[in-house]
């Protein structure tokens, strides 16, 4: 990654950490819209697999220490996201908008699922009802905003030309 | 577009693999470590992320603070106009209690019914009835005065017409007892068919605006002394022997709420202590007068009585002490001696 292209991505990824400590508090949402897997996908997918599984390990302890959960699951779980999403990144990320919905929709899909999973919390029932019901209806919210970022953000996130 | 996908290599496994070590690492972490580890981390770095995150928390906190706050608000506003109306009720119901107290006896109270049917704005429904004792023509009266009279008595309930019923008459006269008349409903138009007429004064009669008006007790319907209303102006019309003043009534009958029905034996006794209406210092003051002027006419009697005695007694007491003048003929011929005149001034200079 070229220096400028590493200054945008951090511009837009500090933007959205901002955004996920402001915005989302402040909508107070039971289903809100998750930043920090925005940015964590956006940046991922610019990095290698093993840098992107490091920063997800990075985002999700702030996310873990900040939010009083279990500390560690956030962690867990945002790496393997980010490591999957650098992984697939020929794949997804063709500029396509509802490609790029459908990413975020499953990046945090399964950040939930790993978070919950990992973190035991609740019954069965209890648990089931966040994957199924809770989840999804965050991940819909989070891939709407997300695609808003996509668009407020574009000239900051397109590449140089080389 | 993102940059094209670079090669996947060992090195991103292992790293990979690290992460997923250390995050399962931090999550086995006993909570003696964790939590001093978490809080370290919230102080320091995270510290702007904490600030950042507990304002916005605080601002929406606020935003909900000023809804509820402005919910309270409205509900403290609603809470103190019906305080205001209980006000008015509570002073209402005391100026009720005080004429209760000063009638003491021969009067039933009774609640005014509201929901009147159309064309029947000018009767009251009573909520007492004969079986409480109220008979027909009882006088219904409030703290302020004069409401009406019960027109049709049923056991439980009773009908009477107000003030401003067009068959209403009560015969009335000035507080001083300087006028008599008739007082009924004035049959204007709608913003004057709330007032009263008091026809069939005497000419000689001149009522001043604001002068009260009391019944009279005359015909044995309203006992005496109860306030009907206050002279607005005189009416101009056609009649030529008496004249005819618009008063503004004592009571509306639109805020009434309680009212006293004067069962027969109270309207027999009266009920002219009971308004301080003035009836009562009038006539004292009428009193008064009238016995300043028997005294001054009683003593002006004995003085005229003892005049004769008293000139005798002083003849005779003149004849016991002075010997008899015997008038000499020099001394009516001589006029009497005149005094001495003082001197000059030039005579006493040397």
């Amino acid at each position: 990654m070229r220096p400028t292209d590493f200054f945008r991505t951090l511009i837009a990824f500090i933007i959205l950490v901002m955004l996920h400590y402001t915005l989302r508090p402040l909508l107070g949402w039971r289903a809100g819209p998750d930043f920090l897997v925005i940015a964590t996908l956006l940046v991922a997918i610019r990095v290698r697999p093993g840098a992107a599984a490091l920063m997800g390990l990075c985002v999700g302890l702030v996310s873990d220490s900040v939010d009083v959960h279990v500390f560690g699951a956030g962690a867990l779980a945002m790496s393997a996201i980010a490591f999957t999403a650098s992984w697939l990144k020929a794949v997804f990320f063709a500029d396509d908008v509802l490609l790029n919905a459908l990413f975020f929709f499953l990046g945090k899909w399964a950040f939930d699922v790993i978070f919950v999973l990992a973190g035991h919390r609740g019954d069965a029932g209890q648990v089931a009802i966040q994957i199924f019901v809770w989840s999804p209806l965050t991940a819909a919210v989070t891939a709407l905003f997300g695609l808003v970022t996509l668009l407020i953000l574009r000239p900051v996130l397109r590449a140089s030309p080389s | 577009m993102p940059p094209v996908a670079r090669a996947y290599s060992r090195r991103d496994t292992i790293l990979f693999v690290s992460c997923l070590v250390a995050a399962f690492a931090a999550i086995q972490l006993p909570d003696r470590i964790r939590d001093p580890l978490a809080s370290a981390l919230r102080q320091t770095i995270l510290a702007p992320l904490v600030s950042l995150q507990s304002g916005a928390e605080q601002s929406r906190r606020s935003w909900l603070t000023r809804e509820l706050r402005e919910a309270q608000r409205d509900s403290i506003a609603l809470r103190a106009m019906s305080l205001d109306a209980s006000l008015a009720d509570n002073d209402r119901l005391r100026k009720l209690l005080g004429l209760g107290e000063a009638l003491r006896w021969g009067f039933v109270p009774a609640e005014v019914l509201q929901g009147r049917g159309v064309g029947e704005e000018y009767t009251v429904v009573l909520s007492a009835g004969s079986k409480a004792g109220i008979l027909p023509f009882s006088p219904v009266v409030a703290p302020e005065g004069l409401v009406g009279m019960v027109k049709s008595v049923d056991p439980t309930m009773s009908i009477a017409i107000a003030w401003a019923h067009p068959d209403f008459r009560v015969s009335a006269m000035a507080v001083d007892g300087g006028a008599f008349g008739i007082v009924g409903a004035h049959l204007g138009n709608e913003p004057e068919r709330y007032l009263l007429e008091m026809r069939g004064v005497p000419m000689r009669s001149n009522l001043k605006p604001g002068a009260l008006i009391v019944s009279s007790g005359l015909g044995g319907t309203f006992p005496r002394g109860i306030p009907v209303g206050t002279v607005i102006a005189e009416v101009k019309t056609s009649e030529l022997w008496a004249r005819t003043y618009l008063l503004r009534p004592a009571v509306a009958p639109a805020d009434v709420s309680d009212v006293m029905v004067l069962l027969p034996a109270r309207t027999t006794a009266g009920v002219q202590t009971v308004w301080k209406t003035g009836l009562h210092s009038d006539s004292a003051v009428k009193s008064i007068v009238a016995a300043g002027d028997s005294l001054a006419r009683l003593a002006a009697k004995r003085d005229s009585a003892s005049a004769p005695r008293d000139t005798a007694a002083k003849r005779d007491s003149t004849a016991v002490t002075a010997p008899p003048v015997v008038p000499s003929p020099q001394h009516e011929a001589r006029p009497a001696k005149a005094p001495p005149r003082p001197r000059s001034p030039t005579t006493t200079t040397p």
